[in-house]
């Protein structure tokens, strides 16, 4: 089982997509240190892992997950999580995952996320 | 030696005739003893009388002679030439008489100067001297004296005759007297008669008894007259004669004998040791005590002799017929010994032993015919063994063979144990016979079937043997057709009835037990229903039964069900058990067959299927065993798997994802749902990253993962030899629903097995940690 990542920036929201494919497992989760890593060190705004193809995830991968929301909060940003697979949901679900973590159940509600806090940013201009 | 009948019979017969002979020869003695004593006492009184008879005859001659010559003093007047003449005719008559006098009484007519003629023997011849010559008053004599003062015949005490016989003389005085004219009578003389004490002697001498004898004349006086002791004569009695302490008795018995009494008193032998014995008694004649002293030893002498010798005749006439007797019976047993010899021999086995040889027709000569008899029939007897015996030993040889080979058609040739992770069987038969016709019989068919078969033929031994080997052939030929139980048993039915004109039958138990589900499918043929030991009860199983196997063709066979569990017994029986008697007659029946099935029930099952024959045997105790037993338990372990495959994974080698790489791809394979398989994937990981942490594995070590599945569940076993780790206990649990800052970075993985899986197990065994992970599809929720 393998894990692809790619990081998709959207300059305009200050938004990292991170899209998290195939397993994270003990074996993947600490190249995925690294590259989150990377992209935390970015430091946007919001990161959000889109979970689309998200097959597996174990405990090795929720460490990666917690200690990142960790550090995004430090920074005074956020990580959120998208696109959960149901039997991906239920992992959360059982470890009663960071209740404070921004969860998009689709692109739809990330959207619209995105526009409420671009309009909120205006409204505040 | 009192071993042996000829010591025996030497022993008791002697014994008898030494009683026998002994009891006559003291009889006899007893009563020869009483005679010798009364023959010697009248001996003794012989002796006696007979020297007594003698010295009174003597001195009775001695008193006439004196008393004549005085009758005829007193009648005439002599002168003196006439005195001296009669004097004269009295000693040369009287032989006895040594001398004698007439003694004038001085006073007598006017003769003061007395006159006494004395006559004496002297020198062979008789010679004459006058007692009054020189003026000698002899009228001063005792012998004159006494005579005058007694005025009779009196016997004057001993004395020495000086002056006229010059010897020991003892005298017999008679007074004789005259009468005057006037009638008055005055004395004119004293006659005498003088008896020499040495004449006495030499009488009293010849009585003796026995050589120590000795014999005592005493005067009235007390003086010895005569004595073996010639010191004695003349003395005084007491002090000549008697020892000290004898003359109490010695006075007392004289004055008694002076008195006329006879007397016999114990003195001690003057002359040797031992008692002596004292007859006193008074002569007629002369009133003189006259005393006999014997030895009793030296009288009853010959009454000891006697004794001696009947002693010394009666041992040596026992020591000739313990001879006799010795001789006789070894001639008599000889032939006996012989004969205890030869059967020593032949109780070895040398029947080829001779015999003695006897003659006549007695006992012995008839015991030895028959013993040749014996020998002669022993011999062929033998003979006649050994050729049984060899075709006894051929037709063992051949049924222990025969055995051997019915065993070997049974599995594991009589008494199986087999065992398989799904159940445990064990069975045992034991014939009655060296063969018999009991049957069991199981085999796993596919992996999916476990098929058991237990049988019983009609009878036993041989006959059933062979129709029981008919039956487990037809069994293995029929072995792909058995899908059901029912059709396998009616096959069987027509198989075993073809040719069977015999009517030999077979009742049968056919059971399939499905592997899977646990499920058994049964048929039975008139056999002893199964009974079920299931959470401690034990009952029999409910079953509609067929005919007998072999007795009408194209039979139907009902198929009965039973669904077993995990944990179950069951023990499948013949008739061999339940109608097993003891010696009361009493069957042990199905109901001691449940209890001993129950009380083994926690038992391993060889243990206790052993512990019920055990039981058996103890039951019955000598009865010997009716019938073949046999008895078949089948422990229900566990179902079977469809899935149960496993694989190592190295510690270090291997990245911590290959075991669930592994275990996807397994689950793939099997066509498991995905979202079930990611679960279980991920209870894997969290496993396997947990040992690889905690359990300090060495370098190379490896952690095995196990995976079981059938129909209900799967089953992850992970096993590994580190140090000892529960992860339930010893993982760390992070706290759940924390928000981001206070959120734990770790401790997540225990939540997820407890969670995702619904029964979770640690085992340390053999210094290893075993994991077991259990998921049931039915909790599993899409």
């Amino acid at each position: 089982m393998k894990l692809t990542t790619t990081v998709d920036i959207d300059d305009v929201h200050d938004l990292a997509r991170v899209c998290v494919i195939g397993a994270l497992n003990t074996d993947t989760a600490p190249e995925f240190e690294q590259q989150l890593q990377a992209v935390l060190d970015n430091s946007h705004e919001l990161t959000v892992l889109d979970m689309k193809e998200l097959d597996y995830i174990s405990s090795a991968g929720l460490r990666v997950i917690f200690k990142a929301a960790k550090q995004a909060k430090n920074a005074g940003n956020r990580l959120a999580a998208a696109n959960r697979k149901p039997h991906i949901d239920k992992v959360f679900e059982i470890l009663k995952a960071l209740p404070d973590m921004a969860v998009f159940a689709n692109d739809e509600e990330l959207d619209d996320y995105l526009e409420a806090m671009q309009n909120k940013v205006k409204s505040e201009q | 030696m009192t071993n042996t009948i000829t010591g025996k019979l030497i022993a008791v017969l002697t014994l008898c005739l030494a009683g026998i002979h002994g009891a006559s020869v003291y009889t006899d003695y007893q009563l020869s003893r009483a005679e010798i004593l009364e023959r010697v006492r009248l001996e003794s009184l012989d002796t006696v009388n007979a020297v007594v008879n003698d010295l009174e005859y003597w001195l009775d001659g001695v008193q006439d002679s004196t008393k004549l010559l005085a009758r005829i003093l007193t009648q005439n007047k002599f002168s003196p030439p006439e005195l001296n003449q009669l004097l004269a005719n009295v000693l040369i008559d009287q032989d006895e008489i040594y001398g004698a006098t007439i003694a004038l009484n001085p006073d007598f007519e006017g003769n003061p100067r007395g006159f006494a003629p004395y006559y004496y023997r002297k020198n062979g011849g008789i010679t004459y001297v006058d007692l009054a010559e020189d003026g000698r008053e002899y009228w001063q004599k005792d012998w004159y004296t006494r005579a005058v003062a007694a005025a009779k015949p009196v016997w004057i005490e001993p004395y020495f005759d000086a002056g006229g016989g010059e010897i020991l003389m003892t005298t017999f005085s008679v007074p004789i007297y005259h009468s005057n004219a006037q009638g008055l009578r005055s004395l004119y003389a004293v006659i005498t008669a003088d008896v020499a004490l040495e004449k006495l002697h030499t009488y009293l001498q010849q009585l003796r008894l026995g050589p120590s004898g000795r014999s005592i004349l005493i005067s009235r006086g007390g003086i010895v007259l005569s004595s073996d002791r010639h010191d004695a004569i003349v003395q005084n009695y007491l002090e000549a004669l008697s020892a000290p302490q004898d003359r109490d008795v010695w006075q007392r018995s004289f004055e008694a004998t002076l008195r006329g009494e006879t007397l016999v008193f114990p003195i001690q032998c003057p002359a040797r040791l031992g008692q002596c014995s004292t007859r006193i008694s008074t002569l007629t004649s002369t009133g003189w005590p006259v005393a006999v002293l014997y030895s009793q030893d030296e009288v009853l002498s010959p009454l000891r002799s006697y004794g001696t010798k009947t002693i010394f005749i009666g041992l040596a006439t026992l020591l000739l017929m313990a001879l006799a007797i010795s001789l006789i019976s070894r001639r008599l047993t000889k032939p006996l010994v012989a004969l205890a010899d030869a059967s020593d021999s032949m109780a070895q086995g040398q029947l080829e032993v001779p015999l003695p040889r006897v003659k006549g027709k007695d006992e012995i000569a008839r015991l030895v015919q028959s013993f040749g008899a014996m020998q002669r029939d022993l011999k062929s007897y033998i003979a006649d063994l050994e050729v049984a015996t060899a075709g006894k030993a051929r037709l063992e040889g051949e049924l222990a063979a025969a055995t051997q080979i019915q065993m070997s058609m049974l599995p594991q040739g009589g008494e199986a144990l087999q065992e398989s992770g799904q159940y445990s069987l064990w069975a045992k038969v034991r014939p009655a016979k060296s063969v018999g016709g009991d049957l069991y019989t199981f085999y796993q068919h596919g992996d999916e079937e476990l098929r058991i078969v237990v049988g019983d033929v009609s009878d036993k031994g041989v006959p059933a043997a062979l129709f029981m080997a008919k039956a487990i052939s037809h069994i293995q030929q029929f072995e792909e057709e058995f899908q059901s139980p029912s059709r396998g048993v009616a096959l069987l039915n027509n198989a075993l009835e073809k040719g069977n004109d015999n009517c030999m039958f077979v009742t049968l138990f056919f059971g399939v037990i499905n592997l899977h589900s646990l499920e058994m499918k049964f048929s039975s043929a008139g056999h002893t229903a199964p009974s079920l030991f299931r959470a401690g009860v034990v009952t029999a199983v409910n079953q509609e039964t067929g005919p007998a196997l072999g007795l009408a063709e194209d039979m139907s066979y009902p198929e009965n069900t039973l669904q077993l569990a995990q944990g179950d017994r069951l023990a499948i029986y013949t008739d061999g058990i339940d109608e097993a008697f003891n010696d009361s007659a009493e069957m042990f029946g199905v109901e001691r067959f449940n209890t001993q099935l129950q009380k083994t029930g926690e038992h391993k099952i060889a243990q206790a299927g052993q512990a019920i024959f055990q039981q058996i045997d103890t039951f019955a105790g000598d009865m010997p065993q009716s019938d073949d037993i046999t008895l078949m338990l089948v422990d229900i372990l566990s179902t079977l798997e469809y899935l149960s495959t496993r694989h190592n994974f190295s510690c270090n080698a291997d990245k911590p994802g290959s075991a669930c790489d592994w275990l996807n791809k397994l689950l793939e394979e099997q066509s498991v749902d995905n979202s079930l398989a990611m679960e279980l994937v991920l209870v894997t990981e969290e496993i396997m990253t947990n040992i690889q942490k905690y359990a300090q594995l060495p370098a190379g070590a490896d952690i095995e993962l196990q995976v079981n599945a059938n129909s209900d569940r799967v089953e992850l076993v992970f096993t590994d030899a580190g140090i000892h780790f529960d992860p339930f206990k010893d993982s760390h649990r992070a706290h759940l629903g924390s928000d981001i800052d206070s959120a734990e970075v770790g401790g997540l993985g225990v939540h997820l097995i407890t969670r995702l899986t619904d029964r979770q197990n640690y085992q340390r065994s053999n210094n290893k940690n075993i994991v077991r992970l259990e998921k049931f599809f039915s909790s599993f929720d899409k």
